[in-house]
């Protein structure tokens, strides 16, 4: 009996759980929880600590799906996974979320983030969520990853569809297993699609059928985090619950400043985060984009590497609402 | 203060520091190399730390994260700012404790002195 290992890895709603569902004859295992920070912006649960599902590819072939918890402060865990259970994978599947407002940053933070895992086994980009943005679209993908020194495969699927899945396995194990029917595969798996009938809204927001929570209420849902201003391109703040006019004036005076800084001294890099502490102040925290710039309060006490996380996750998924 | 720059210099995630007294650079260890970002550290924590004081707030400490690297700026004593240069993966909360450790055991010194 052949085994092989694949691994999902990508940001929080790219669909690595649903993959897995969609391809596992088991019942998965998944360790999902109540999200208790800025993701509540697109699901209620999330994975904390992995996914798991087994599919038989045929009667001496058999592959074990892993995934990984999309959020950076479970990034232990996927340091674990790569150094043990899926320490012997065949490849890395990437899953990218076409909504998101950048997905080549989510490419090239993953892809340094599995540099090392990356140098022995495949890399595999799965573009999601294509039905809901459709760009960037295949040739853009291509273009860009060319751009990055990236030669790899890039498949649009749908997560939610096992056909589509299917077609990533059959790319990493398709020419070593040539006696699987991936035909009878497709029509095996299709009780595991969770596609709808008629596709018209985002799954998130048909399935909750709540109001879609605003950036700044996403922000606040972080323990720690007490305030939050988005800004638009111009500078001029499309909302914000900070209620302090202190805090208000010094996150306006900060991201004026950066917003200056950039354009004088652009050869040095980025700036990613402009940050004010004081002993017994609240923490005052900016980050600043061409398009859009966001200004955060937190406790003192609140590790500034959270902060960072939360802001790279609000402003990555900042367009659809706002 | 040139006690502590040169304490805080010797540090090993430190790659280089300054004093600043009324905007002006009394002592730097930063390197050469390296002076485009101390110039733009100089601008950005003058600003950041005039603007606290006229809004009456007491923040005394910023962090600047520019390319590869992060400068932070400390509000001193006589509105000294002291400035290090670390690399932007190094633990913000390493510098901020070495710092104040050492800035704090410099003044008990004196004190004593």
């Amino acid at each position: 009996m052949a085994d092989y290992k694949i691994l999902f890895t990508g940001s929080v709603c790219s669909g690595k759980t649903t993959a897995i569902k969609s391809l596992s004859e088991i019942e998965t295992v998944d360790t999902d929880a109540k999200v208790s920070d800025s993701v509540i912006r697109r699901k209620q649960r999330t994975t904390i600590a992995m996914d798991y599902g087994v599919l038989e590819l045929t009667d001496t072939a058999k592959l074990h799906l892993y995934g990984t918890p999309g959020q950076e402060r479970f990034r232990f865990m996927w340091q674990l996974m790569m150094s043990d259970l899926v320490a012997d994978a065949e490849a890395l599947i990437l899953l990218v979320d076409n909504t998101r407002t950048d997905p080549f940053k989510d490419i090239r933070f993953y892809v340094e983030e599995f540099r090392d895992y990356l140098v022995k086994r495949r890399l595999v980009i799965a573009v999601t969520h294509a039905d809901v943005r459709a760009n960037p679209d295949y040739n853009y993908y291509m273009n860009e990853l060319k751009r990055m020194g990236l030669f790899t495969t890039v498949l649009f699927i749908d997560a939610r569809d096992p056909a589509d899945v299917l077609k990533l396995v059959k790319e990493v194990v398709g020419r070593r297993e040539k006696t699987v029917d991936w035909q009878a595969l497709a029509e095996k798996l299709s009780g595991n699609s969770t596609v709808p009938e008629a596709v018209a809204v985002p799954e998130e927001v048909a399935d909750s059928g709540a109001k879609p929570v605003s950036l700044i209420d996403a922000a606040i849902n972080t323990r720690g985090i007490t305030g939050a201003m988005h800004l638009g391109a111009d500078r001029k703040v499309l909302s914000s619950n900070v209620a302090s006019m202190q805090s208000q004036a010094l996150l306006k005076a900060m991201v004026n400043l950066v917003s200056a800084l950039e354009q004088k001294a652009a050869f040095l890099g980025n700036i990613d985060s402009f940050m004010l502490c004081g002993e017994e102040q609240e923490t005052l925290s900016v980050f600043v984009e061409e398009e859009q710039a966001l200004g955060m309060c937190s406790d003192k006490g609140l590790s500034l590497t959270v902060v960072k996380q939360q802001a790279a996750d609000l402003l990555q998924w900042s367009r659809d609402n706002d | 203060m040139i006690e502590l720059l040169e304490a805080v210099d010797e540090l090993d995630f430190i790659e280089g520091c300054c004093l600043m007294q009324a905007d002006q650079v009394v002592f730097s260890t930063f390197p050469a190399e390296r002076r485009n970002h101390e110039t733009i550290a100089k601008k950005a924590f003058n600003y950041v730390f005039q603007n606290a004081a006229k809004l009456r707030s007491a923040h005394d400490e910023a962090h600047l994260e520019i390319g590869e690297k992060r400068v932070s700026g400390f509000l001193l004593e006589g509105n000294q700012i002291l400035i290090c240069l670390s690399s932007k993966h190094t633990n913000i909360v390493n510098v901020r404790n070495n710092v104040r450790e050492l800035h704090s055991g410099l003044q008990q010194q004196a004190q004593i002195v």
